[in-house]
């Protein structure tokens, strides 16, 4: 390339710019980093707007979030459309409609609203994965290092993090799919980190008192301790985590509830008594993917946060022991 | 319950009730259960119809209750959950998964689940016609509530699960998946 000395130096100082700051965030390891994530996920009063992605749609929202004794507060507000908000009080949460005075009552387990698709604090995802520290970068006007979880095969998306140097808070999420391709992306637009939320900025906008108020049905669950039901052909890492035999609340349809998962992607299987009705084979709605078959008198379908090659194999290859 | 222990329930979580009277209505507290019911549903109402997560001075409340009855782990039913309102009819939500469903909301954004202005009218019928059954919908809310990353955490321990391979070495950024995908939403380099 260059051949004069001059020239030969110059890229040579161009080279350790760049490098230079970013072995300073390479100071901690990627699990290190990960674990500060996850720390200051459960820990840390936020305010600020949030861009999100997902399949090529772009939303807007406002969002307050405290944590106070372990219970997680937290306002969603759409900036777009209606102007619809989520009002959370730890495990749950009340959907505003306004245009339809209708309020939606849900009861939620202990998953963070924006960064569902996260890895949790234990870092258990396994050989399937590599992760790395990318470079430094700048989100929300804050100092960030980006984090790269990067799957060995294709059965599993890729993520990356972008997380604030001083508390290990994601700024910016992105999910990639096999072909290198962001299927969804939440990042702020701005930011306050650790200042008091004042309880009001946690008030719904509007007066819900003469809303017409809904609520789902509740889950019904009973463990399985051994299932009839067993998948060879599981892709590498994914193990059965729990079985359980549960109604569905709106269809009343009794099914088998396999959870399978690499540690960080996630994929249910529902067995029910197959009805003879039509469904539909493939579906996807942003990053979660499913695939519908019939494995003798069962239909048998798969859904998760992971390629459609994924739930096609999981489910196709269910056998009934 | 009477206007006058209404009246002195308002003054103590305000923190204007006199100490003495404080002390009497503590008392009474700790000797009624029905009576404790009774202001736990009237404290829960207030909050709700004003609109609050939670009332300033049921903390104290309740922890002066703890120690009136001398159980350290008098239950938390004071006012500080949110349930639903409990003046109101509170409709289940049938047939209209995809509607109710605010765990897809949330995860997957207003768009991602055919959920817009028309989803619900007022008077709850749902009009949604989503692109994909109600069952497979069902199925995709479950699993998003169940697989929280908490819980898989969970449900992995034990297992004997072995370490991602992990780089500290800054890569290349010709690497990394192209930031210039989409401007409206990708950090310019700086």
């Amino acid at each position: 390339m260059a051949s004069n000395p001059a020239a030969s130096l110059r890229l040579a100082l161009c080279g350790l710019a760049l490098v230079v700051p970013a072995l300073s965030a390479a100071a901690e390891s990627p699990g290190e980093w990960l674990q500060r994530m996850s720390n200051a996920v459960q820990t840390t009063d936020y305010e600020g707007t949030v861009i999100r992605l997902s399949n090529g749609r772009v939303e807007a929202l406002k969002v307050v979030h405290a944590v106070s004794d372990g219970v997680v507060r937290e306002r969603l507000i759409a900036q777009e459309g209606s102007g619809l908000e989520i009002i959370r009080n730890g495990n749950e949460v009340h959907c505003i409609l306004p245009e339809q005075q209708s309020v939606l009552v849900e009861e939620w387990n202990d998953q963070s609203t924006l960064f569902s698709t996260l890895p949790s604090n234990s870092v258990r995802f396994g050989s399937e994965y590599d992760v790395s520290i990318v470079r430094e970068d700048r989100v929300a006007g804050r100092k960030t290092v980006l984090i790269a979880i990067r799957p060995h095969d294709e059965y599993r998306f890729g993520h990356r993090i972008w997380l604030d140097t001083a508390t290990g808070f994601p700024l910016q999420t992105r999910l990639i799919d096999e072909a290198g391709a962001a299927l969804q992306e939440v990042k702020f637009a701005d930011i306050s980190l650790g200042r008091e939320i004042l309880a009001s900025a946690l008030k719904p906008s509007y007066s819900t008192e003469n809303f017409t108020w809904f609520t789902q049905p509740g889950r019904k669950v009973t463990p399985i301790v051994d299932s009839d039901w067993q998948n060879d052909r599981l892709p590498t890492g994914f193990r059965m985590l729990s079985a359980q035999q549960e109604v569905l609340p709106d269809s009343k349809q009794a099914v088998v509830h396999l959870l399978y998962s690499d540690g960080l992607a996630s994929v249910s299987v529902f067995i029910a008594e197959h009805d003879g009705k039509s469904y539909t084979e493939r579906s996807s709605i942003g990053p979660s993917n499913s695939y519908s078959t019939v494995i003798g008198a069962f239909r048998v379908t798969a859904v998760g946060n992971v390629p459609a090659q994924t739930v096609e194999q999981i489910a196709s290859s269910m056998v009934l022991r | 319950m009477n206007e006058a222990i209404k009246m002195q329930l308002s003054a103590f979580v305000d923190g204007e009730l006199p100490e003495n009277e404080a002390e009497l209505l503590l008392r009474r507290l700790s000797q009624d259960a029905e009576l404790r019911q009774q202001i736990s549903e009237y404290l829960a109402i207030g909050r709700v119809m004003r609109g609050e997560p939670q009332v300033s001075g049921i903390d104290t409340l309740r922890d002066r209750i703890a120690v009136a009855l001398e159980d350290p782990d008098y239950p938390l039913e004071m006012g500080d959950d949110v349930s639903p309102p409990r003046n109101r009819m509170i409709r289940p939500l049938t047939g209209i998964a995809v509607a109710a469903s605010v765990a897809l909301i949330a995860v997957f954004g207003l768009g991602q689940v055919g959920i817009d202005e028309t989803t619900v009218e007022p008077t709850g019928v749902a009009v949604t016609e989503p692109n994909v059954d109600d069952v497979l919908e069902e199925m995709r809310r479950t699993h998003e509530l169940t697989a929280s990353p908490e819980a898989i955490d969970t449900r992995l321990t034990g297992f004997d699960v072995p370490e991602a391979a992990a780089s500290t070495e800054p890569e290349d950024e010709e690497d990394d998946v192209d930031d210039a995908e989409d401007p409206a939403i990708d950090t310019p380099a700086e």
